[in-house]
């Protein structure tokens, strides 16, 4: 099953969602990209992961468009890290997409809810 | 440098510092963590190519991303191996033939000199003549005068037959070589008082006296004379022919050259021209020369001229025109490979867009990625090329083998580092060719419209420039399939030729007594006549018979012939016909098969003592005698008191009247009519200069199996008489149809390769067309387009490029057609049939092609093809 879901959700991964994962992830706070990595493995229960080559290539087109914002912050003792977090804009995007995608969710549950009924 | 590459390089090098720190924090290795990583790492080995040594990690990416791919690097690596190969092979027969130097220094100074008459029948030269070129040319710094000549070699366990020439003095000086032992000939040589000395070749020194220098001095045997071995000229020296192994000095055969300008004794002469000369400039000095000599011995020299042709194109004059056609033919081949592979490049660079935007986005360089895309392809290339060099290497190798006849040079024909030199730059240059568009193109895709379309596929914009190609493709092998159609058609009608004789079952020797040995006439023609009834013995010989020239061989003596009542020429040249005449015994006719329209054979009682008598061809009998009975008239082609108008004919009674036989090969047709006369009435030309004598002899046995009784019969006559040249009479045939059969065969090949490159060309761009317009094909069904609808766009897509390629083949074809003229037999180079058939065959492969992808795509189910979306 979880083979099964995976595959579902990596192709729709491929279809924009991983865009609604990362601004979620930012929401609260500004995170930088390992965090969100390990963010998305462990709450989704090792179901999605992100490869590298994927993700920062994702962050900086997210950037790109105005919905997030990167800022290199330095701790003492560590090395800088880039941190983003959520612009107005991204917040806009990140309301209307959970809304498509609640849509699409409920949608699916209709349909599989009546079979498993 | 922009700042956003850095960025990205330090976010995702300290992503992977955590990452590896986690990894250990749990308890991994650092094997096993770095291990963990190698997916990562993989993916970003571009980005880290920008700080190593780039060239080095493209390569190892390259070959990863290959042998990844491993099917389709095979496919990929073969076809290029075909064409690479193909490439070298002819590139090396190329290179051996016309290219390679050859050991004379100052080749293009060296000419050859032949009389000619102004229409262009070329003669030998006339010894006064000669002399007087010698005497009044400004042009030369050397000029030497040689014939070719065979010896019998004894002495030995067995003798021998071996090539050799007589020379003077200046042919060594106009070649400019020098012996690499002892002395060639001096200028005193060349006088009458000579005593007898030889020079040997290279070849004849090691083989028979073991290189030892110590052969000077001592004697050889030729034709039952001794020589003095004076020197031994290097390898290098090929000349008159590559088979020449002794030469003789002019001095010992000036007393036998007839004093007469109208006798040409087979000499022919080599010259080097004086510095800063050209051939044109020596023509014109010649031609004058010859004017003069026109004007002064009217009747021997009217219309006689002097023909001047570099050595070095007359080596190679008969074989160019194939070689040039083939490496035009190879090098289309070879664009054909490159279209196609491009082809197959930009359908699997469309299906890396997204691996190839992630690596632009992680800081790669337009220029980067191309340098990548064309590492790969280059590399492959090598790949391709490697195993294109075994290929050729094996497809010489066997062609050298085959000992083709017609190849000058054949012993320089080798693979070498010099064409694998060549190899590596076609190699190179063909992985630039197939693999620079594709990566051009494929780096060009903006990277978040390919990351968006990713699960799409590639944008459209490349299926002009994979139509374009495959137009390309389908012109070139058009044009070669014309090339490969006209050759066909060429051998077609050379096997379709009258020989004149039924060369199955006959077997073919040659047998020289030479005049020292048998200087009486009479006794020479009862040692033939001894042979003859002897093989006749041997059990399973049908008929047996001795000609003084073989057919398809090139000729023989060649003399003027008149008919009772003709009125005399003027000169030499004027109205003249000329024959080739020809000894034979009387069972010739019926071992060669060859078939009479009148008249009878000869019989034993045409000996010497009965009226003379002769067999005439039937074009020759149409000439003289129109509708008349031939039988019974007289011709002659001897004549004793010279060739002045005095000269005396020997009259012949015609007694019968043969089929032409083909004596000059199959294309070569001189104007010499055949006439054919006992050898027990040898002809007065054959009294001081026998000719060599071949035996035939048909059989219903396998022809070679009694080539050894045979020889054993004539051993018996006379043991130190050679027998060599065994030969079927089908094996003549193969060698006078060998350089056309080869032109067919390769040019055949080079055409079906090509052909069948274009379809899969075809058949690749329909099927990629298929998968990009799926959803939209679903639609036109669900509007209510029919099966049929979706098959004849496919197929008519396909077709339009096939018309489109087949326009401009037939066009391409037409402009170079003539440029085969020269290897044409019987067949036009424009021969509409031939244009047509071919056209005809590649619209119906290209039909094939389309509709293997238009079928599929007619089996689209609309609804899968639209919810796919």
């Amino acid at each position: 099953m979880q083979h099964i879901a995976s595959r579902v959700l990596d192709r729709e991964l491929k279809k924009g969602s991983a865009e609604l994962l990362v601004l979620s992830l930012v929401e609260d706070q500004p995170r930088h990209g390992y965090d969100l990595s390990k963010l998305i493995e462990s709450r989704s229960d090792g179901v999605l992961t992100f490869r590298v080559a994927s993700l920062y290539p994702l962050l900086y087109r997210l950037e790109k468009r105005g919905w997030i914002q990167g800022r290199w912050i330095e701790k003492a003792g560590q090395r800088r890290r880039r941190y983003y977090r959520l612009t107005a804009a991204g917040a806009q995007v990140l309301a209307s997409q959970r809304n498509t995608w609640k849509e699409f969710v409920e949608a699916i549950n209709r349909i599989a809810g009546v079979e498993h009924a | 440098m922009p700042e956003w590459p850095r960025r990205l390089s330090e976010e995702i090098r300290q992503h992977l510092d955590d990452e590896y720190d986690a990894l250990r924090a749990r308890g991994l290795s650092h094997d096993d963590a770095m291990r963990r990583l190698a997916g990562d790492l993989d993916e970003l080995a571009s980005m880290r190519a920008r700080r190593i040594d780039a060239a080095a990690l493209d390569l190892r990416y390259a070959a990863r991303t290959l042998r990844k791919n491993l099917g389709f690097t095979l496919v990929v690596m073969l076809t290029l191996a075909l064409g690479i190969g193909a490439t070298t092979a002819v590139f090396t027969v190329v290179d051996g033939v016309l290219l390679r130097p050859y050991a004379y220094p100052d080749m293009n100074r060296i000419v050859t000199l032949m009389e000619t008459t102004r229409r262009g029948q070329i003669i030998s030269v006339a010894w006064p003549n000669f002399q007087d070129w010698r005497a009044q040319n400004e042009v030369f710094e050397h000029l030497g005068i040689y014939r070719g000549m065979v010896m019998n070699l004894t002495g030995g366990e067995q003798p021998e037959r071996i090539v050799g020439s007589l020379a003077s003095s200046e042919v060594f000086k106009a070649l400019g070589l020098d012996a690499i032992v002892g002395r060639a000939f001096t200028p005193q040589e060349d006088d009458p008082s000579v005593p007898r000395v030889a020079v040997l070749s290279e070849r004849l020194w090691r083989s028979h006296f073991g290189g030892d220098p110590a052969a000077i001095g001592r004697a050889i045997t030729l034709n039952d004379e001794p020589y003095t071995i004076v020197g031994v000229m290097p390898d290098g020296m090929r000349f008159p022919t590559r088979t020449t192994d002794v030469w003789l000095p002019l001095g010992l055969f000036v007393r036998t050259f007839p004093p007469d300008r109208g006798a040409h004794p087979g000499l022919l002469a080599v010259a080097k021209l004086k510095p800063g000369v050209s051939v044109e400039r020596a023509s014109a000095d010649m031609d004058a020369i010859a004017r003069r000599l026109e004007q002064q011995n009217p009747i021997s020299n009217t219309d006689h001229t002097v023909l001047l042709t570099p050595y070095a194109d007359e080596i190679v004059q008969n074989i160019r025109p194939a070689l040039v056609t083939l490496a035009c033919a190879v090098a289309f081949v070879l664009l054909i490979v490159c279209a196609n592979l491009a082809n197959l490049m930009l359908a699997r660079a469309d299906g890396r867009h997204r691996e190839l935007a992630i690596r632009e986005a992680l800081g790669a360089s337009r220029w980067r990625i191309v340098q990548q895309l064309l590492t790969e392809a280059v590399l492959i290339a090598i790949g391709g090329g490697a195993l294109g060099a075994l290929l050729a290497w094996w497809a010489v190798a066997m062609f050298v083998a085959s000992r083709p006849t017609s190849i000058p040079r054949i012993d320089r024909i080798a693979v070498d580092g010099r064409v694998l030199v060549f190899t590596a730059i076609v190699s190179i240059a063909t992985g630039v060719a197939f693999g620079l568009a594709p990566a051009l193109r494929a780096s060009s895709i903006d990277l978040l419209t390919s990351l968006r379309d990713a699960a799409r596929g590639s944008p459209g914009g490349g299926r002009r420039l994979r139509a374009l190609l495959v137009v390309g493709e389908i012109a070139l092998a058009l044009v070669l399939l014309v090339g490969a159609g006209l050759t066909i058609r060429s051998f077609a009608a050379l096997a379709a030729l009258d020989l004149g004789f039924d060369p199955a079952r006959v077997v073919t020797m040659r047998v020289s007594a030479p005049n020292a040995r048998y200087p009486d006439p009479a006794r020479w023609i009862a040692f033939h006549r001894e042979i003859l009834a002897r093989v006749s013995g041997i059990p399973g010989v049908e008929a047996a018979g001795l000609n003084s020239a073989t057919p398809l061989e090139g000729g023989g003596s060649e003399s003027e012939v008149r008919y009772e009542g003709q009125p005399a020429p003027r000169s030499v040249s004027e109205e003249a016909t000329a024959c080739l005449f020809q000894a034979t015994t009387p069972e010739y006719f019926r071992a060669m098969g060859i078939v009479f329209v009148r008249g009878r054979a000869f019989t034993p009682h045409d000996d010497a003592a009965a009226a003379p008598v002769a067999i005439v061809e039937e074009a020759l009998a149409r000439k003289f005698f129109a509708a008349a009975d031939p039988i019974g008239k007289r011709i002659a082609f001897e004549f004793t008191g010279g060739h002045s108008a005095a000269a005396r004919p020997v009259w012949r009674e015609v007694v019968g009247v043969v089929r032409h036989v083909r004596h000059y090969g199959l294309v070569r047709e001189p104007d010499n009519l055949e006439v054919y006369v006992p050898l027990e009435q040898l002809p007065i030309w054959f009294r001081d200069r026998r000719p060599t004598m071949t035996l035939f002899v048909r059989t219903p046995l396998e022809p070679q199996q009694l080539a050894a009784s045979i020889r054993r019969a004539v051993s018996t006559v006379d043991p130190q008489i050679p027998v060599f040249s065994v030969l079927t009479m089908n094996e003549y045939v193969g060698q006078a149809t060998e350089q056309p059969r080869l032109n067919m065969a390769l040019l055949g090949a080079f055409g079906a390769l090509a052909l069948a490159l274009a379809s899969v060309g075809i058949y690749g761009v329909l099927s990629y067309l298929v998968g990009r317009r799926t959803q939209e094909i679903g639609i036109r069904l669900a509007l209510g387009a029919t099966r049929a609808d979706v098959l004849r766009l496919i197929v008519g897509h396909g077709m339009a490029l096939a018309a489109a390629g087949i326009a401009i083949g037939l066009f391409g074809a037409w402009a170079i057609a003539r440029l085969l003229g020269a290897l044409l037999y019987g067949v036009s180079p424009h021969d509409p049939a031939t244009f047509a058939a071919i056209a005809a065959l590649v619209a119906a492969v290209a039909f094939a092609a389309s509709y293997l992808p238009g079928r599929r795509a007619a089996r689209v189910d609309p609804m899968l093809a639209l919810r796919a979306e």
